[in-house]
């Protein structure tokens, strides 16, 4: 008749006792377990939604920062050099990285794709040029857009500055373009200021011509045509898309030539404006492609001494904090509930103890006289919660988990809805690599609460810390106890 | 040869800057095979006397011998645990275990060498007691006193100590069953060559036993 077998006989034959201890356990441990299950729920859509978000970085300037009097000089305005830019793409940190730079040009010969009957661009016949440096286009290696006829460029088109483009099919379609033909595109010089009939008119013009190497499909597009969004979103969405599919990819060289030429032409028609009022330097937008979502914070720290003053790094998983709010709330509260049930079960678990021990003093008392070791008592008694608590925590496991589902859900549901409202879908970064179609829904559809092993485990050991705790101060009652008063 | 002995044993309370002696260079022996009684009026000391030499207290001065080593050397807890067996006039019995089970408690206790089946070994001393298997397998609340306290000396036996101490064992119980219990007691000095030391209040008990000790003014004197 060990300590162990007094114990197990205890918990068995005083049923009453043991099963007060049971619900107190089994209540609590739902809260506990109900608050892990969502903690893990939302740590798990974190991952799973910055890894959707990707890991792509730029470094922008700060206007928000930089202008924070209304008295910045934007005249003198830093911008982010070349070298700068190589430098910060050498980081370890960096797969591979791009820099761009955009011309807006206009055609004759080729026209818009427009979806369906949207005149979003207002009549203009305008083309984004974009000029890369990465010759197998960051958008393509990022999965935006993959080639379907030609190929991609080679570093030595793009380091030549050769006229060479890719297009979208939807383009190449509307315009019977093929891999081979030739597009010419204008680029227009504006007048400084609107004409009496309100227009601005076109002071100079050049054409520049560029061959067709190859044609692109638009991959991001086809996941969302099978959504049911919200219609604001869909003609937001429209109008990114239509952007993306008119833009043209080509050589830096060509479009740094057509904007050199550009603010040649517009300050040879507006004498009175010196080269500082249009800076001629290539302003370039880099994107760098990391090598994983975990090393976004290391990038940030690494590059905070290669930008240039007022220069700030934005990234992708930015987004996760707009898109992910409802998922946010969600956690935080699950942690209030976490915090408020273990320091609950710890105090509660302590006294119903504390009560049981006062009401077993005699028996304690009796096991002390016969010369039992202090810590054979306390084993005996800790085993009993413990056996208890088991039962308890492991049915708590799995009804916790069941709680959490439902909570959450409705929760998520009420909070998704009044996030939908605010949502803003995409980036305001400017380039469609760093643009994201992960939403709110996305975000929700990601949120499931599981039953795997990490939560298991995870709350087996908050669980069974919170009852060795909550025994452990009672059990002080027993090292006090003074066989003689008891017995005698 | 005495096999307990206390040696100038001194127990007091303090009492501001004054004593207030309980036991006062209190010096006996006791032997193996005797049957020994203590008497004395209501708060004379005579459950604290049987506290020190069970070593559930601790004397102010003087010391306790067991077999002639100072029970403090040996270790209160076991000294307990290995060399006496307690009876206490409450029973004292686990409530949520059987007769048998209850027995069997100090025997997972002590460090002695027991019989390896120590369940038949338990069976075996409640028969002796007077207890039947059909009795031995229920719960000891489920006893009578006579019956409870039974188990209680029976439980005193199971580790083969050579003392055995009773604080008024018979209190509770009628002239009958008293009758039974010191008839065992007797037993046990006489035949099984134990030492047994009772607390009393019974002049009955006290005349049937080999030496009585009468406690007054804090002095243990041998009663005629």
């Amino acid at each position: 008749m060990n300590f162990i077998k007094r114990g197990l006989l205890s918990v068995v034959r005083k049923k009453g006792k043991s099963i007060i201890l049971f619900a107190v356990i089994f209540v609590l441990g739902n809260l506990i377990a109900g608050a892990i299950s969502i903690q893990q729920a939302t740590k798990s859509v974190e991952n799973t939604i910055k890894t959707k978000l990707g890991s792509v970085a730029t470094v922008e300037f700060d206007y928000e920062s930089a202008d924070k009097t209304g008295e910045f000089d934007f005249s003198n305005m830093t911008f982010l050099s070349v070298d700068q830019i190589k430098k910060i793409g050498e980081q370890p940190a960096v797969k591979y990285y791009d820099y761009s730079t955009t011309a807006y040009s206009s055609s004759k010969t080729v026209k818009r794709y427009e979806v369906e009957d949207a005149a979003i661009m207002g009549g203009m016949n305008q083309f984004q040029v974009k000029g890369i440096h990465y010759a197998p286009v960051l958008d393509f290696a990022e999965g935006k857009g993959k080639i379907v006829d030609g190929r991609i460029f080679n570093q030595e088109e793009i380091d030549k500055d050769q006229n060479v483009a890719i297009i979208s099919d939807k383009l190449a379609e509307k315009n019977n373009l093929h891999v081979g033909d030739t597009m010419v595109f204008q680029t227009e010089v504006y007048a400084a200021e609107f004409s009496e009939n309100g227009q601005l008119e076109v002071t100079d013009t050049r054409d520049f011509v560029l061959e067709i190497v190859g044609i692109f499909e638009q991959t991001a597009a086809k996941k969302e045509d099978n959504k049911d969004n919200k219609k604001e979103k869909d003609v937001q969405k429209m109008f990114m898309d239509t952007e993306y599919l008119n833009t043209i990819y080509t050589s830096a060289g060509v479009v740094n030539a057509e904007n050199d030429f550009s603010s040649e032409a517009f300050l040879k028609a507006n004498p009175e404006l010196s080269e500082k009022d249009v800076p001629n330097d290539p302003m370039y937008t880099p994107i760098y492609v990391l090598k994983s979502p975990e090393d976004i914070e290391t990038f940030k720290t690494d590059i905070k001494d290669l930008m240039p003053k007022n220069y700030i790094v934005k990234t992708t998983a930015d987004e996760y904090d707009s898109i992910a709010a409802p998922i946010k709330s969600m956690s935080k509260l699950s942690s209030y509930v976490l915090i408020v049930s273990v320091i609950a079960a710890v105090l509660i678990i302590g006294l119903v103890v504390l009560l049981f021990l006062r009401d077993r003093k005699h028996e304690l008392g009796i096991y002390l006289s016969l010369g039992e070791r202090k810590g054979k008592v306390l084993g005996q008694v800790m085993l009993e919660v413990l056996i208890v608590s088991i039962v308890g925590i492991t049915l708590s496991v799995f009804s916790g988990n069941y709680l959490a589902r439902g909570v959450s859900d409705t929760l998520l549901q009420s909070q998704t809805e009044e996030t939908s409202t605010n949502e803003q879908m995409f980036s305001s970064m400017g380039s469609y690599a760093l643009q994201t179609d992960v939403t709110t829904e996305d975000v929700a559809e990601a949120y499931q609460v599981k039953l795997d092993s990490n939560y298991v485990l995870l709350f087996y050991g908050i669980g069974l810390g919170a009852i060795f705790l909550s025994t452990a101060i009672p059990l002080i009652y027993i090292v006090r106890l003074n066989p003689k008063k008891i017995m005698m | 040869m005495a096999i307990l002995e206390t040696k100038n044993v001194n127990y007091y309370y303090q009492d501001g800057d004054q004593r207030r002696y309980i036991l006062k260079d209190t010096s006996v022996s006791f032997e193996k095979g005797k049957f020994y009684t203590i008497l004395g009026q209501s708060g004379s000391g005579k459950t604290t006397f049987l506290s020190l030499i069970s070593a559930l207290d601790q004397p102010k001065e003087g010391e306790i011998l067991y077999n002639n080593e100072n029970i403090k050397q040996i270790g209160y807890e076991k000294y307990r645990r290995n060399d006496i067996g307690i009876i206490f006039q409450s029973y004292n019995l686990v409530p949520y275990l059987t007769a048998v089970e209850n027995v069997l408690v100090p025997m997972s206790i002590t460090d002695n060498s027991l019989p390896t089946d120590v369940k038949t070994v338990a069976y075996n001393l409640l028969d002796y007691i007077g207890l039947g298997k059909s009795k031995a397998d229920r719960l000891v609340t489920m006893l009578s006193g006579g019956e409870q306290q039974r188990v209680a000396i029976a439980r005193a036996l199971a580790t083969n100590v050579e003392i055995i101490l009773a604080d008024e064992p018979t209190g509770n119980l009628d002239e009958e069953m008293e009758q039974e219990i010191v008839t065992i007691f007797k037993k046990l000095a006489h035949e099984h060559d134990k030492c047994v030391i009772v607390v009393t209040h019974s002049n009955e008990i006290a005349q049937q036993s080999d030496q009585t000790f009468y406690l007054s003014k804090g002095s243990l004197v041998p009663h005629e």
